[in-house]
């Protein structure tokens, strides 16, 4: 059914969402890829399994493992951008990707290679509205990443750390002699968007019921195509494109077959770099600043 | 206020600016004039804490260290720098809002973002419009009050003037002229010398990063050595 196929894809936009709005946090301000994010989603969604499987309630395994994505930023920031900010841009990048895979080696090494499964009792509930069936764990994603997005908003458009923080995205040496410590709030831009990535993660690992090391890549490689769509420097272009592709690979794979899933969303991406570079909401092609 | 001393820039290989001895006391306008690289920017951008540089800064008797702009606007030193350097995607309140960024005082500070918007009513007009939709004017009046807004003790202005029409550029300069009666401090960074003369009590003339006269307004300006070489001619 059409309708069930919108609120499933609707689910899965929402985690495109906060995983492409934590990438576009980093990539907007400092203009670098950091591909560690998708193992911190990883992580984040490993932390939030294992709090609950040991019997912790869902807010204190989405705090955990949101905290747990922040710690690791932290480090990654610190060891993998700061010493390296000077340089071209492809070394940072290179870095953080050096970070991602050292992550996913320490994952498989903690919780093993096998996918971890969460026993059925977990969020097994499912409510009907009308037509449409939609699990617990679904209606907590929508409303978390509804939550979620809203208090990013919120930060970045309506609080003096927010319009610093996009004070340096658009012109760091400005922001400098207006007093903003453009080091402090690159930190700031890490732990916001390792947080997102941590929350994201524990989201989609319960709501999945199941975990492997390698779910960063799959998802994380999603995000990048979200946030490439919806505008690499617009933080707001996830939010139209993350529902966007999560609908669209929903639909493939119920009218298509799931081996045309990855051709729409990457062909989608492919297109968007091709004829309007900026992104859905990118705006002018002047307006943006470095590209990738 | 502002003493430097042997002052030295160098852009890797390039030496923009050699030995610069600079002096400006409290309530002063002074400009820094010269032709397109002659170091005036450079010197002010060193001033406000974003080049690495050799010599000495001392700002109110304290050692200025190179780079640290955050710190020296905290001193109470703003710059606007040269092309205005607005915050195009946001929009002109929020501007005005980065201007207080570093103020403890908010609430105070945020009368003073409303005082701002009274005094440039343009602006008040376009309080909620994107800074980028501005003119270069309207972008220059913004630039300056911004920086106003964080109570700075000496204000560098770096050829706010360019790109502006001739009749902004006196609306400007006398605005300028009018900072000495609210007793602030201005270095003014111009090409347009003899302008800038009527308006300051001391200027420094740079060539090539080295300072070739100083003196006062006045004296620079009646002296016909210099009007042909560096004040563009007698009129």
């Amino acid at each position: 059914m059409l309708i069930q196929q919108l609120v499933n894809g609707l689910t899965l936009g929402a985690v495109y969402t906060l995983l492409a709005l934590s990438f576009s946090l980093v990539m907007g301000i400092l203009g670098i890829l950091n591909l560690a994010i998708a193992e911190l989603f990883m992580i984040g969604g490993y932390l939030g399994f294992t709090l609950i499987t040991a019997g912790f309630p869902l807010p204190v395994a989405v705090l955990g493992g949101m905290l747990g994505a922040a710690a690791i930023a932290i480090a990654i920031e610190k060891i993998g951008y700061q010493p390296l900010r000077d340089a071209p841009l492809v070394t940072p990048m290179l870095s953080t990707l050096g970070f991602s895979i050292i992550l996913q080696n320490v994952a498989t090494n903690i919780w093993g290679s096998d996918p971890a499964q969460l026993p059925d009792e977990y969020f097994g509930k499912q409510y009907a509205l009308g037509p449409i069936n939609i699990g617990e764990m679904q209606l907590i994603v929508l409303v978390a990443t509804v939550v979620l997005v809203a208090v990013v908003a919120y930060i970045v458009q309506k609080t003096p750390m927010g319009r610093a923080l996009r004070a340096v995205a658009e012109n760091r040496e400005v922001a400098r002699i207006l007093g903003v410590s453009a080091d402090r709030l690159t930190m700031l831009a890490f732990i916001l968007s390792g947080s997102l990535a941590g929350v994201a993660g524990v989201l989609i690992a319960l709501h999945y019921g199941t975990i492997t090391p390698y779910l960063g890549v799959e998802i994380g490689l999603k995000a990048i195509a979200v946030m490439v769509i919806g505008g690499t420097r617009q933080i707001w272009g996830a939010l139209v494109a993350g529902p966007l592709i999560g609908i669209a690979e929903v639909l493939t794979v119920a009218y298509g077959g799931s081996q045309v899933r990855d051709f729409v969303v990457y062909g989608f991406m492919i297109l968007i770099l091709l004829l309007r570079p900026q992104g859905l909401l990118g705006g002018a092609r002047s307006d943006q600043g470095q590209r990738v | 206020m502002l003493t430097i001393k042997g002052l030295e820039v160098r852009y890797g290989a390039i030496t923009a600016v050699r030995g610069v001895d600079l002096e400006i006391r409290k309530g002063e306008i002074v400009a820094l004039l010269g032709a397109n690289g002659a170091g005036k920017s450079t010197i002010a951008r060193s001033i406000a804490g974003l080049l690495p540089f050799q010599g000495e800064i001392a700002f109110e008797g304290e050692r200025l260290t190179p780079g640290t702009a955050e710190k020296n606007l905290r001193r109470g030193i703003a710059l606007v720098p040269e092309g205005r350097g607005i915050l195009a995607r946001m929009t002109v309140h929020e501007n005005l809002l980065m201007g207080i960024y570093t103020r403890s005082d908010k609430s105070a500070a945020m009368a003073d973002v409303d005082k701002m918007l009274e005094r440039f009513p343009i602006l008040g007009k376009r309080r909620d419009g994107l800074a980028s939709l501005l003119s270069g004017g309207e972008q220059q009046m913004l630039a300056i009050g911004r920086a106003l807004l964080s109570k700075p003790k000496l204000l560098l202005l770096d050829e706010p003037s360019l790109g502006l029409a001739p009749l902004m550029t006196a609306s400007l300069f006398s605005m300028i002229a009018q900072f000495r009666d609210e007793g602030l401090t201005v270095l003014l960074v111009e090409q347009k010398a003899r302008q800038t003369l009527k308006i300051v009590d001391r200027a420094y003339l740079l060539e090539t990063g080295r300072v070739v006269t100083s003196g006062s307004a006045e004296a620079l300006i009646n002296d016909p050595t210099l009007s042909e070489a560096f004040l563009g001619g007698t009129h």
